[in-house]
């Protein structure tokens, strides 16, 4: 039994396989499960995340695309004003148009079903370069992006470090 | 699922000569479904969907997809043109891509050969066109029977050609378009005359049915279902609702907010199949509803995790494999001795020296057991994609740590 999310994930991952945008990759982390993804990021250059390796997962609503999926770094927190302190990545290309709770987005930033899974992830990559701190995840890193630009650079790079076992 | 690689795709194209191709496939498929358009749609800010894409998005939505305009279902228009393009594709897309992929393997062996040395690109396309002069044997069969394909195909077309021969009239109560001589019912030539290009009635091998505005002689053997009205919920009681659900013969159990969706998602199909050159049944339908039933309706898990197709992260796997020892004991003497057995039939000969691998591959697979007891399921699986961004994450961490400087 396949549905249209299913069948669409499984395009979405073989685009995504032969023809990967840069510094970018994602799959299912197993092929019986199309809605469970893993993806990994890599630190965009010239940022202090320069170096690093994010690793994510992805969690597709049945109704993909008409829902977009929600999106978490896993192992190890990234300190960025716009992902949780638990991981979870708030940005508008993940939230549906219906509600914006934030009141801040428009509405051409939000989810669409035309919007894909590499889009979200280029969107991330761009996110870790450039910082929206105008609704933040997490206050304090936001306060610190805005305030002591350096020492938030430091932590965000000793955290890479850590993240890779330096 | 073991299909994810051969679904075809766009990128099929990419390592191929025609890699161009890629933006022109992409361009005929849909943004929502990524699937070739089925039924398309247009929309009235002149985006084109799946009728049932779009459909879907607007009753969630209310929006185009593309643009976030504003638009009705009502207003939604069927885009033809697209759709002879999307068909007209398909049908040539298999032979296409095997060309395309052709020039890799197959010339190389016949440069070999010492045949065909000069089989140019362009010559190769020409073949698509079933032209029959100086291809090689072996293509000229394959073109032909493409040719032979297409000619049983249009067997919809209704008009009745004569161009053959202009003299005979036959008696069949028809009239001849004055400009085109195509054969019609009398109250159908004002009609056809608005639209007659003069063209005079196309030879048999190029009217794929599609390929010709519907003839109003085939418009009234089967008539379009009626479409299905929007439903301001509101203003229906509980009880109306699964009256109106009963009548409609689709499930009429469930809290109200299943109520709603289900006759949502019905109203979809319904009218999406409205759209259709070759309406489905309603029991097709009906089935392709118990299918929205199990995966987002009232029998689909809330959760998402269907029950046992995926191993969780904190997946007791030594736990697993000792109450499983004895099933998994069974399934790989199984396997052995059918293997055995196989090597027995075909190369008796062979047997002795394949005794000594057969516990190499035992030994693979106990090992597999305790760690991936999914995979031994389905051990068809192309699994080379299950795992690929731990590797690429091995390799970039090397890679970091040989750049990184640190920093001070």
């Amino acid at each position: 039994m396949s549905t249209v999310a299913q069948k669409r994930l499984f395009h979405e991952y073989k685009n995504l396989s032969t023809n990967p945008p840069d510094g970018i990759t994602a799959g299912p982390v197993t092929e019986d499960d199309m809605f469970h993804w893993e993806a990994l990021i890599e630190g965009p250059q010239g940022t202090p995340f320069e170096g690093g390796v994010f690793a994510a997962e992805l969690k597709f609503p049945k109704d993909y695309p008409l829902s977009p999926p929600t999106m978490k770094f896993v192992g190890g927190g990234v300190w960025h004003p716009n992902v949780y302190p638990n991981g979870t990545v708030c940005i508008s290309i993940l939230h549906p148009p219906g509600d914006d709770p934030n009141h801040y987005e428009h509405a051409s930033e939000r989810w669409s079903p035309i919007q894909s899974v590499e889009k979200i992830l280029i969107s991330v990559m761009s996110m870790l370069a450039e910082p929206n701190d105008e609704s933040p995840a997490n206050v304090e890193a936001a306060k610190m992006w805005r305030e002591r630009r350096s020492d938030y650079e430091r932590k965000v790079r000793d955290e890479v470090r850590k993240g890779l076992g330096l | 699922m073991e299909k994810a690689f051969n679904l075809p795709d766009s990128t099929d194209w990419l390592d191929t000569p025609l890699s161009l191709l890629t933006p022109l496939e992409s361009a005929l498929r849909c943004q929502v479904c990524k699937d070739f358009f089925n039924n398309p749609v247009i929309t009235s800010c002149s985006h084109t969907f799946c009728s049932l894409c779009i459909r879907r998005c607007l009753s969630t939505e209310g929006k185009c997809p593309a643009c976030r305009t504003s638009d009705q279902e009502l207003k939604l228009r069927r885009n033809w043109a697209v759709q002879e393009l999307v068909e007209a594709f398909q049908n040539a897309r298999p032979s296409v891509l095997q060309l395309a992929r052709r020039p890799a393997t197959e010339d190389w062996e016949e440069t070999e050969a010492g045949t065909e040395k000069h089989a140019s690109k362009k010559r190769k396309l020409d073949e698509q066109d079933c032209s029959n002069t100086k291809v090689p044997e072996r293509r000229q069969t394959r073109s032909r029977t493409n040719c032979a394909e297409r000619q049983t195909e249009p067997a919809t077309m209704e008009v009745v050609e004569d161009s053959q021969d202009e003299e005979y009239v036959p008696e069949d109560g028809l009239v001849s378009c004055p400009i085109c001589n195509r054969r019609m019912k009398n109250e159908a030539v004002f009609q056809h005359l608005d639209m007659c290009t003069g063209d005079p009635a196309p030879p048999k091998i190029k009217s794929l049915g599609s390929l010709q505005p519907m003839p109003p002689a085939s418009r009234k053997l089967n008539k379009p279902p009626e479409r299905l009205p929007t439903i301001n919920y509101s203003l229906l009681k509980d009880t109306v609702l699964r009256k109106k659900l009963k009548d409609l013969g689709i499930p009429n159990w469930g809290p109200r907010p299943l109520l709603q969706r289900r006759h949502t998602e019905w109203m979809n199909l319904w009218n999406a199949n409205c759209d259709s050159k070759t309406p489905k049944s309603k029991r097709e339908l009906l089935q392709e509803l118990d299918v929205w039933e199990r995966t987002q309706g009232g029998h689909s898990h809330p959760t998402g995790e269907s029950a046992g197709s995926v191993m969780r992260k904190d997946f007791d796997a030594t736990a697993w494999s000792t109450n499983h020892e004895s099933d998994f004991k069974r399934l790989i003497a199984n396997a052995r001795k059918r293997s055995d057995a196989l090597v027995r039939t075909t190369i008796p000969s062979a047997a002795p020296a394949e005794s000594q691998e057969a516990p190499t591959a035992e030994q693979t697979a106990e090992a597999a057991v305790p760690t991936n007891v999914q995979k031994l399921e389905q051990p068809l699986v192309d699994l080379t994609g299950t795992d690929f961004p731990k590797p690429q994450l091995a390799q970039d961490v090397e890679k970091s740590e040989r750049t990184y400087v640190i920093p001070g």
